[in-house]
């Protein structure tokens, strides 16, 4: 073991090089088949396992007007029936195969994936073939459709309904992006989820689902020249529908013109909190505004060893958590965050006076160099511990692509982010929660009575 | 796996990098021909490594010359190194009217040390790009490490200076109990959190497991206790260690003595109690009042031992039952035909000291009267009838055709190394395994389905505000 290093600007200038030795054999190979569908294939050659996904270029960005929620329920439909599937039969072969498989819906993509052996990876593509062509969709005004709207109902009252906190989120979100196509939350409005048809369904797919308008990304134990054959023996022979536009309904989020503020109470909530929501940006719209703001809400309000942390709760002792936090990872521009949770006995309106004056006062004297260099120096290692994960990196290579990025945009981030200077990660923090912006603060609080 | 050649690596290990040195033995030809233990004595070092050639893992076991047994699987794709421990004797030890005190000890070991206070410990672990941290289970006390191969030696003096001077400072402390007070609150509304409970109470309403932490026990503790129960919990004679990374055996040996060098031999710790749960202790459903629209269903029957003759078949049989996804007959019926739930599961619990054979599932309050006269039906057509043939296949197939999924990165390997370490389970676990899935017939599932998923074995917990339930 080298002992050579003392940690600083030294381990920084080693840990670059040999990050950069190790790069090829790491980076994706990137070919497209004739009929369109792009294919990424990340090398990860530690296990014989693959991770094998597809990604749609729709998402609940795309719904028409008064057909929220289609996107994700469409995609709890396409684990159904298919022409040459019997209703669970796709599960089923995918299990006997020691697969696992599951599927995902976002306003901007919706990916679909099996994890499996890496000698069951032409099976998974058959699957996976079979319903981006030969879907389903049982009209039964009775059948499984509609029973598969009741799962969906559930589901939302588990991942919202059932959490004040994230009731309040939603309401906060759809006031940020009012007039946007992300208004609605992924889910739906659930009188509009209640209303969708079978037929919706299948516009949907004639609309959406065709090999050009698919990512199909395999990370694990393949050489590029394996994934090309199965991939062209599966999908390249897939024809597009010809019905498939291609078109996104994504648009610039304009920045708020007023503040406003949402209090929600519920009796379930014991600790309160405290959050302001600004016009953010997106690594999409703006990759380095993007990644010097994250640089610079790590040291605003990172971790520990940040400034609101080391001030809020460790010296004032007024909070118990205080934290920033920018959403850039959406296609267009998403929410800034300043979020605090009270110490035991504070109110609400000491701990934002106590939160503002921190930021005010970082913003007016700026950061030091070194915890500048810490923050990007960590934002960077994590790209490297993330590599650990296989179904991870084949998330990051899928959504960066479903969202008109490259693989380099991946492959240049640590170094990217090693470049952020502490003039421009200030900047950025200064241009988000500028004293003159706009935001929405969201109080979430006990019900009345409660203590 | 390739082959691992033991005398290349005594030539080449020293000296070299982790990365460098691990991709030479790799691409060497060397001849093990069996999947059998190889042992030799590295001459230099003088570690005596046995490694297994297992199915999943090629595992090299050692003893540091300061005495700690080591499972380490060399890994040297990514420059990283994950490091974790774990000691016998967790928050069951809390002495009674001192709940809390493990949690204490855990959370203070990233809070300073020597002398660096919080911020400073903080601040090292970032420029080193580093994390350290420790937790208690009921029965264990873990800390884990996750370094990069570069500046792995600064680290490992980082986590050495934790465990030999852990600071206690009085700031860092406070904040400990104000979180804790914090979170004597929030834990009231949170549903798991409750069925928890309700469980202890009405099953082992005496066990140390029950015990909670409340205000008055968090104001009992203090610095100084939890600094004496430190050297309690984290002592030398019951330390388990497993890694992965990039790095080897003679290099990891004197880093493991360093951080663990001034840690006591032995304490006194005092055993947890089994219990008991058998057929007569199924009790008259629990409601436990929440406002929220949808219920958490859990239900509870009485399980069975690791170490009994059955536990593989009944593992087999959970697949089928509740256990597999979305294949399984209670989601199939819950979810796909009747639309009750977005999730229903069971599971085998077949801790140490306590087993059932459980379930949750959330489903709107108004239908869970329908949820569990659905649950009921499904578990009593599977206890009558038991499963087909063709179902105990598909379990087998699935149960080990996606093992090497649970291998695929260096974090799971750890974890699968570390819970075969604390059940002491053998090092060929792993491939014995699904032999042992593959020896269950059909004849023992339905033996096992017939006793074990009798729906009067079960028992009822409902966190929400059910409607539907007699």
């Amino acid at each position: 073991m080298k002992r050579i290093l003392t940690g600083g600007l030294l381990a920084l200038s080693v840990f670059t090089s040999s990050a950069v030795a190790d790069d090829s054999a790491w980076a994706p190979t990137v070919f497209n088949l004739d009929n369109g569908m792009e294919v990424v294939v990340v090398p990860d050659h530690r296990a014989p396992v693959v991770t094998h996904m597809v990604w749609y270029k729709v998402g609940a960005v795309d719904e028409a007007e008064g057909k929220s929620g289609i996107a994700h329920l469409f995609e709890h439909v396409m684990f159904k029936e298919t022409d040459d599937l019997a209703p669970g039969e796709f599960d089923n072969i995918v299990s006997r195969n020691g697969g696992v498989s599951n599927a995902f819906t976002s306003w901007d993509y919706t990916a679909y994936y099996e994890r499996v052996a890496k000698d069951q990876l032409g099976t998974m593509m058959g699957l996976e073939a079979e319903r981006m062509t030969d879907l389903i969709i049982n009209d039964d005004p009775n059948g499984p459709f509609i029973s598969e709207r009741d799962v969906v109902k559930e589901e939302r009252r588990q991942r919202i309904d059932n959490n004040p906190g994230v009731i309040l989120q939603e309401m906060v979100l759809s006031e940020l992006w009012k007039g946007h196509p992300y208004e609605i939350t992924v889910i739906g409005n659930m009188d509009e989820v209640a209303a969708l048809t079978p037929a919706d369904g299948m516009a949907f797919y004639k609309e959406y689902y065709s090999p050009e308008n698919a990512i199909l990304v395999v990370a694990g134990d393949v050489t590029p020249e394996e994934v090309r054959a199965l991939a062209e023996e599966h999908y390249g022979v897939i024809a597009p529908t010809g019905t498939a536009h291609g078109e996104r309904k994504w648009a610039p989020v304009p920045p708020l013109t007023e503040t406003k503020e949402l209090v929600y109470s519920d009796p379930k909530v014991r600790q309160p909190s405290w959050s302001r929501y600004y016009s953010g940006t997106s690594e999409t719209r703006d990759r380095e505004l993007s990644y010097a703001l994250d640089v610079g809400l790590e040291v605003l309000g990172g971790g520990m060893t940040s400034r609101l942390y080391q001030s809020l709760v460790e010296d004032q002792q007024v909070a118990i958590s205080a934290n920033t936090f920018a959403w850039t990872t959406l296609h267009d521009e998403g929410p800034a965050l300043i979020t605090a949770s009270p110490a035991p006995g504070v109110a609400l309106e000491d701990l934002e006076t106590a939160v503002m004056a921190e930021v005010e006062k970082v913003l007016d004297e700026g950061f030091t160099d070194a915890e500048v260099e810490r923050a990007r120096n960590k934002l960077a290692a994590q790209a490297i511990y993330a590599r650990d994960s296989q179904s991870n990196m084949a998330n990051t290579f899928g959504s960066t692509l479903a969202l008109g990025g490259s693989v380099d945009d991946v492959l240049n981030y640590p170094d990217a982010m090693r470049a952020i200077t502490t003039e421009q990660a200030i900047a950025a923090v200064r241009e988000v929660f500028g004293s003159d912006r706009h935001y929405i603060e969201a109080h979430l609080l006990p019900a009345e009575g409660d203590s | 796996m390739k082959p691992f050649d033991l005398i290349i690596g005594a030539t080449l290990g020293l000296g070299l990098t982790a990365c460098a040195s691990v991709d030479s033995l790799q691409d060497d030809t060397a001849v093990v021909s069996e999947p059998s233990p190889v042992e030799a004595a590295l001459e230099d070092s003088g570690l005596d490594v046995v490694v297994h050639e297992g199915d999943f893992a090629e595992i090299q076991q050692f003893t540091t010359p300061g005495g700690v047994s080591v499972w380490l699987v060399s890994e040297p794709s990514i420059p990283i190194l994950s490091v974790a421990m774990a000691w016998e004797g967790g928050e069951a030890a809390d002495p009674e009217g001192l709940e809390g005190l493990a949690d204490a000890v855990v959370y203070h070991m990233n809070e300073g040390a020597g002398d660096l206070d919080s911020l400073a410990f903080q601040t090292r672990m970032e420029e080193l790009n580093m994390s350290f941290g420790c937790s208690a289970s009921s029965d264990w006390t873990s800390c884990s490490a996750s370094m990069l191969t570069d500046n792995a030696s600064d680290a490992m003096d980082l986590v050495a200076l934790s465990f030999e001077a852990p600071r206690f400072d009085d700031g860092p402390f406070a904040r400990f109990l104000r979180e804790q007070e914090v979170s004597l609150n929030t834990r009231e509304t949170n549903a798991s959190y409750l069925a928890g409970r309700a469980e202890a109470q009405a099953l082992y309403p005496d066990h140390p497991y029950a015990r909670e932490k409340s205000a008055d026990s968090i104001a009992a503790l203090t610095p100084e206790l939890a600094k004496a129960h430190m050297r309690k919990l984290m002592v030398k004679d019951s330390l388990i260690v497993t890694a992965v990374g990039a790095v080897m055996p003679e290099e990891l040996a004197p880093m493991i003595d360093e951080i663990t060098a001034s840690l006591p031999d032995s304490s006194d710790l005092p055993e947890t109690p089994e219990i008991s749960f058998t057929t007569d202790k199924a009790f008259e459903p629990v409601i436990v009042d929440l406002p929220q629209p949808q219920s958490l269903v859990r239900f509870l029957a009485p399980g069975l031992k690791r170490e009994d003759p059955d536990f593989f078949t009944a593992y087999v049989l959970n697949y089928t039952y509740g256990g597999g996804g979305f294949g399984s007959r209670l989601m199939e019926a819950l979810r796909v035909q009747k639309g009750l739930t977005y999730g229903v599961y069971s599971w085998l619990s077949f801790d140490e000291k306590y087993q059932n054979w459980g379930g949750s599932g959330q489903t709107k309050n108004e239908s869970v009267g329908d949820f569990i006269d659905a649950l009921k039906a499904e578990t009593a057509l599977i206890a009558e009838q038991g499963v087909t043939a063709e179902e105990l296949a598909d379990a087998k197939a699935y149960l080990t055709g996606s093992y090497p999924l649970a291998f695929d990165s260096n974090a799971k390997i750890a974890s699968q190394m570390m819970s075969v370490r604390q059940d002491d389970l053998g090092v060929d676990y792993f491939d014995r395994r699904n032999a042992l899935i593959e020896a269950v017939t059909l004849e023992d599932v339905n033996r096992v389905a017939a006793e074990f998923l009798q729906p009067d074995r079960f028992s009822y917990i409902v966190v929400g505000q059910p409607e539907g339930l007699e």
